[in-house]
């Protein structure tokens, strides 16, 4: 067997460099996408992506082939199942129990959780990024393969809208997996409670004025079309408010407090 | 060098921990004895920090342990070798901790070869794992930040006699280099061939504490010591046969159950 390496015999507190923020968002970013659930998450997102863009590729009309369309033709399933990455990340310390683990390597549990935040929202940025750029390479395949229109004119206050409401998909996901500590509950949570208002402020005709103020479906329609006014934005803040800050707010709260065991 | 101070932990009505008081010096191991439910658990988690004590204090190093920075490089923790990622690899979870701690990726196939993990297990999802590997694992985990202090919650569970046997020279070598050890057991002849000091613990209350030689000089030794004061101590409401000798046989493999 091997010996050990052993520090000197006079306990003092050595100081080797704490953990910066940087290095806990970065290792956050691993746990995320270095699992079974996460890697296939991921793959799924692709498989979708990959199937709505052969389904734009041959069957819209060639002047619709256009970089901004693929790029928004390539990007609708990360919408739906990356926030579930970010639910996943908030769980796993409680479901897994692997919060024994972490805590005991940063005690600073709100820190842990911004750098959850902060990390699956860079996760977000990156597979936006990784759109556009596939949606260039489509716009390419469109022209060669099918005389496409192959415009290269982006909408960029659509794609920024999009990334946005991208952005706030994923901290809603964070946020309900800390409010809920629990994958399956904290999942239909996130996927059902929205539906659910929805459906109600369609049914309920006295609804239908608060859901432009509440209703995160009805408030980030106008950001995802690039088409933001002064009311759009102050609809949009006050929606994610309600959606995204209470439920981290909570989640923080009753994290910080919690007993990990 | 490990201090608590009057640690006490109350699960609503429910007095899990009561005024526990301890040292556990440098140099030394120091055995944590109890039957289940006796509170060795909860005042473990409450040295790291997990949880939060009603009243009292405890000192790592001198410092409150969420006041120190990079608590992986002083304290090495093994609470519940089971509570791992069954998605990841051995070698993944030793490869993110390292990546924390800032230390140098070679410093995980160090630890692996330290605990006797092959590459093929390291390699594998924990998932697939036996307790014995897991405990393993999580000692190669505590290690890894090449700790001053060890904290470690029934870490011979579920190994093989040649493992517990291999797990004492590695806890003794550690004490002997000057590093403090704290572990907890049901085994009471593991912790008698271990341990330089011992605690024992029932219903929450510390029911002795000296160092082992001291404790085991009684009248027939650490056992009988154990049991007397266990049953003397027991929690009222359950009775002087709680913590008996049948009991405690049935119960020692079981895992630790406290109130959360």
């Amino acid at each position: 067997m091997n010996t050990l390496t052993l520090p000197g015999s006079v306990p003092t507190l050595r100081t080797p460099g704490g953990i910066t923020f940087t290095r806990l968002c970065g290792v956050e970013l691993r746990k995320q996408v270095d699992t079974r659930a996460g890697l296939w998450l991921l793959i799924v997102i692709a498989l979708v992506n990959t199937a709505l863009i052969v389904l734009t590729l041959t069957t819209v009309p060639p002047s619709e082939l256009t970089w901004a369309n693929l790029t928004s033709t390539a990007s609708l399933a990360q919408f739906v199942l990356l926030p579930l990455i970010g639910v996943m990340a908030a769980t796993s310390e409680w479901s897994q129990r692997t919060g024994l683990t972490t805590f005991a390597l940063e005690p600073r549990r709100t820190r842990v959780n911004l750098a959850k935040l902060v990390s699956a929202g860079l996760l977000g940025l990156l597979v936006m990024l990784l759109t556009v750029i596939v949606g260039a390479v489509l716009n390419v395949v469109g022209i060669v393969f099918r005389g496409g229109d192959g415009s290269w004119a982006m909408d960029w206050s659509m794609l920024a809208g999009a990334a946005l409401a991208l952005l706030l998909l994923v901290a809603q996901g964070v946020a309900f997996g800390l409010a809920f500590l629990s994958t399956p509950i904290a999942i239909v949570a996130y996927l059902a409670l929205p539906i659910v208002w929805t459906t109600l402020t369609m049914f309920i005709s006295g609804l239908a004025g608060p859901a432009t103020w509440l209703d995160m479906n009805v408030t980030m329609l106008s950001l995802m079309m690039g088409e933001m006014s002064v009311l759009g934005w102050a609809q949009l803040t006050t929606s994610v408010a309600v959606w995204v800050g209470v439920p981290l707010a909570v989640g923080l709260w009753r994290t910080a407090r919690r007993d990990v065991a | 060098m490990i201090q608590a101070e009057h640690l006490t932990k109350r699960y609503r009505s429910r007095l899990v921990v009561d005024d526990v008081s301890f040292v556990c010096r440098p140099g030394r191991v120091t055995g944590f004895l109890g039957p289940n439910g006796a509170g060795k658990s909860t005042t473990m988690r409450m040295l790291c920090a997990l949880t939060t004590p009603n009243s009292g204090r405890s000192l790592v190093l001198q410092h409150p342990f969420r006041e120190l920075r990079n608590p992986g490089r002083h304290v090495g923790v093994l609470l519940d070798a089971s509570a791992q990622h069954g998605g990841r690899t051995g070698r993944e979870i030793l490869a993110l901790s390292a990546c924390l701690m800032s230390l140098p990726a070679a410093r995980v196939q160090r630890v692996v070869d330290v605990v006797g993990l092959t590459a093929r297990e390291a390699d594998a999802r924990t998932r697939t794992y036996s307790l014995g590997m897991r405990q393993r694992l999580g000692l190669a985990h505590a290690l890894l930040g090449e700790p001053q202090v060890l904290i470690l919650d029934e870490p011979v569970n579920g190994l093989d006699p040649a493992g517990i046997r291999w797990m004492r020279g590695l806890l003794r070598s550690f004490a002997d280099a000057g590093g403090t050890v704290l572990l907890s057991s049901h085994l009471l002849h593991e912790v008698e061939a271990i341990a330089d000091d011992l605690i024992i613990i029932g219903g929450g209350r510390i029911l002795a504490q000296g160092s082992a030689a001291e404790l085991t000089s009684t009248s027939g030794g650490l056992e009988e010591l154990f049991f007397d004061l266990t049953a003397q101590h027991g929690r009222g409401q359950h009775g002087r046969g709680q913590y008996g000798r049948e009991q405690f046989g049935r119960e020692q493999f079981g895992r630790e159950e406290v109130a959360s």
